[in-house]
């Protein structure tokens, strides 16, 4: 007993919210820069910062930090999902059956076109499926983001985002086929093989109706208010995100449901269009900065080239199955071009879907990292750039068009 | 400036659309990729583009009565419609967008609305409202004059007939149509001078032009203005109606109506008209039916409900041989019984308590997807 004992101990206990609020200022400042001075991206910015404050730099955000930020990270990407699913108008597929037609196409051609390239570079098939299957989808916090920032409208940003919804659930769809296959290859007894995807897919679609429910019964409820509307969904994401964690069943697909259907179910209009995106907006950094945290440069040198290879076939296959459909749907001339590089983004979200894997097979996921990681190192940081490229040039963005 | 001359009371409209994002029902800016669709599809009459890149114009070609005028707008409005919902974006009627913020327009980049932009500075970006026009052919350039400084008294029926925007900015304004006060703001507003013969009008667009304020006819915003390209005189005050049917029964109206003048020229054109302009403008502008009109020709005030009837009846010979007649009573039909756009627009905010419930519902009311009664 000293006379000092109410001081605290060194080190000093994590504390989550700290951590958030540093984390959010860490990007705040990134951010900026970036902006300032080479005028990119602010979220370039939030990921270069990431990767200055972890692995790949100082290490002073280690593993046990970014676990602690974990449910920072879940909110912004449940966030995401779900604005990414209220974009998603079943109506409009129907109407314009080629944008439908033209996510399956580039979703598959990239699909194969990664596979077979990273089967012919020896990589063993169920590791080039798993890898294909996450490069399948765009990602679509970057995607979101940048129009977001841009605010970008049109028909370029309205088709990526739907591309990018429509290559996320075929992306979710392959990989919990897949999940059968790595079951299988650690030796899982059939039921598991069997019943473990199944539980994935109808477990967190079934969340995801439930969740959908609830919010247009109590929207009806509270009447007209775009305040309590809001809090009523960002409410719902919260739980719904919490939920899927606690049943084991998938974030991703349960966000990306419950965004579809509170679109596309409500028949009546009763959830007013209120926008999460400026609440989102204080996930969303801490979301890119942990994502650069993660990234390790040393993969680089592991998968670099084939990382490489993985990115081209992926960018391929994209853009032949945008290119050959787009012109169908009637938009401007050079529209599929940019349609094409605004699906570029992948980013470590797109780990969130092998993260279930590599928890139950650690060495799996070791074995996909040095396939998928120095993909996703790259294509995070030129991503965006890409995004705020295509939307420019498509004179979508809220500047005004030059002659 | 040559007046070309045209077949007497034959009738275009124009009409400015809104183009919506199918989201939050706020405007959308694809008025490029709708017009280039439409260019691929055919389909009757012409789709331009307006001042911003929330904004498309549909012009008819020219019609002898409502009939042709109702099926032909009916056609272009179902090629807009496909196309429309190819992009996933809906088109409305309507003189305002309820709850659109102006900062959030873009001009649609052309060298003129640019210039516009430069000129005008958020005026231009505020423009974004819509109105009908309505061309009625003329045989002469001195035609034109006296149909202008007549039809100048009916203004008032024109737009409380049309009123369509009393909503701006998710406000109720308390107007019936709140459409033509952004219109005022504009230097080059208001009414054309009081000349009556055509080279005395040719001689005061030469010295306006001699003064560098103008350069041509299309930088005047009149209320009423001669197209001398055409051989029409436009009317200009109507807000654009929620539905084309509508918008094919004021067309009627100002048809019928200047035949009616042009025919019978029951009054001398005086200067007075000019006196009471404004007055008579503010009230329909503010009141709608409800306001009063004082004719400059009698000097006695008038309830505008009542006038409106009246001149219906006056014209009704003239309706009936133009084969309008039917148009005409159904127009009078809903005078009766207090019918408006406006009102529409106000009890079906006052039922859903949501602006993007308005603009949805107004919206399906264009596209013809819905009932009328809210």
């Amino acid at each position: 007993m000293t006379y000092l004992d109410f001081l605290p101990q060194l080190p000093f206990p994590a504390n989550p919210l700290a951590l958030f609020g540093l984390l959010l200022l860490a990007g705040l400042i990134g951010g900026e820069l970036v902006k300032r001075l080479l005028h990119l991206p602010r979220i370039t910015g939030y990921v270069l910062m990431g990767m200055l404050l972890g692995a790949s730099g100082s290490g002073l955000l280690d593993d046990k930090l970014i676990a602690e930020a974990r449910i920072f990270v879940d909110i912004a990407l449940g966030l995401v999902l779900f604005e990414l699913g209220r974009r998603l108008d079943v109506t409009w597929l129907k109407k314009d059956r080629w944008l439908l037609a033209t996510g399956v196409l580039e979703s598959a051609l990239s699909f194969a076109f990664m596979y077979f390239a990273l089967v012919y570079f020896d990589v063993k098939p169920l590791f080039a499926a798993v890898a294909a299957a996450i490069g399948v989808s765009t990602s679509p916090a970057v995607v979101m983001l940048v129009s977001q920032e841009l605010r970008a409208e049109g028909q370029v940003t309205e088709r990526a985002l739907n591309l990018v919804a429509i290559n996320s659930v075929i992306a979710f769809v392959l990989m919990t086929m897949l999940l059968s296959g790595v079951h299988h290859e650690y030796q899982a007894g059939w039921i598991t093989v069997a019943l473990h995807p199944m539980y994935m897919l109808a477990g967190s679609l079934a969340l995801g109706y439930a969740a959908c429910m609830l919010a247009l019964l109590l929207a009806r409820w509270l009447c007209k208010s775009a305040e309590r509307h809001l809090v009523l969904l960002l409410a719902l994401v919260a739980v719904t995100v919490g939920a899927a964690r606690m049943l084991e069943l998938s974030v991703l697909l349960a966000l990306l449901a419950l965004g579809v259907m509170v679109r596309n179910l409500d028949r009546r209009h009763d959830l007013m269009a209120v926008d999460t995106g400026r609440v989102g907006q204080l996930f969303f950094v801490v979301l890119f900065v942990i994502g650069g945290a993660s990234l390790q440069l040393s993969e680089m040198a592991a998968g670099g080239g084939l990382a490489l290879v993985y990115i081209l076939a992926r960018f391929a296959g994209k853009s032949i199955g945008v290119l050959s459909l787009t012109h169908f749907s009637g938009v401007r001339a050079g529209s599929a071009g940019l349609l094409c590089i605004a699906l570029t983004p992948m980013s470590s979200t797109a780990l969130v879907m092998v993260q279930g894997t590599a928890d139950l097979y650690p060495e799996f996921g070791v074995k996909l990292s040095a396939i998928v990681l120095s993909a996703v190192l790259i294509l995070e940081l030129l991503g965006p750039i890409a995004v705020q490229f295509a939307l420019k040039q498509a004179g979508e963005t809220n500047e005004e068009k030059q002659q | 400036m040559e007046f070309k001359s045209s077949h007497e009371c034959s009738v275009g409209v124009e009409l400015e659309l809104q183009i919506l994002n199918s989201r939050d029902f706020n405007l959308a800016r694809d008025a490029a990729d709708l017009i280039g669709l439409l260019e691929k599809n055919s389909h009757p009459g012409l789709i331009k583009p307006e001042i911003t890149e929330s904004m498309v114009e549909l012009n008819t070609s020219v019609h002898r009565n409502h009939d042709s005028m109702v099926s032909e707008l009916r056609q272009i409005r179902d090629a807009m419609v496909t196309a429309a919902e190819r992009l996933n974006v809906r088109i409305a009627g309507g003189g305002s967008h309820p709850f659109h913020n102006w900062s959030d327009r873009r001009i649609y980049p052309t060298e003129r609305f640019k210039r516009l932009l430069d000129v005008y500075g958020y005026l231009a970006k505020q423009f974004t409202i819509f109105g009908q026009h309505v061309h009625v052919g003329c045989p002469g350039g001195d035609d034109a004059m006296y149909l202008i400084h007549m039809l100048a008294r009916y203004v008032p029926h024109f737009i409380a007939l049309s009123a369509s925007s009393p909503f701006q900015e998710g406000q109720d304004t308390a107007y019936q149509s709140s459409r033509l006060n952004t219109v005022n703001a504009f230097p080059l507003s208001g009414h054309a001078p009081f000349v009556q013969s055509w080279s005395e009008f040719v001689a005061y667009i030469d010295k306006m032009r001699g003064f560098g304020i103008i350069e041509s006819l299309k930088d005047i915003y009149w209320d009423i203005r001669p197209k001398p390209e055409y051989g029409t005189v436009e009317v200009r005050v109507f807000d654009t109606p929620l539905t084309v049917e509508r918008a094919a029964l004021l067309a009627a109206y100002v048809q019928s109506l200047a035949c009616y003048l042009l025919a019978e020229r029951p009054h001398m054109p005086s200067p007075d008209i000019y006196l009471v302009y404004s007055h008579n403008r503010f009230q329909a502008c503010r009141y709608g039916l409800a306001g009063n009109l004082v004719d400059a020709h009698t000097q006695h005030s008038v309830g505008l409900r009542e006038d409106v009837l009246a001149t219906l009846r006056r014209i009704e010979r003239h309706a009936a041989e133009l084969g309008n007649g039917a148009a005409l009573q159904a127009l009078a039909a809903d005078i009766e019984t207090g019918r408006s756009d406006a009102r529409w627009l106000r009890e079906t905010y006052k039922r859903y308590n949501s602006f993007n419930d308005v603009v949805r519902l107004q919206s399906d009311l264009w596209m013809g997807r819905a009932a009328e009664s809210p």
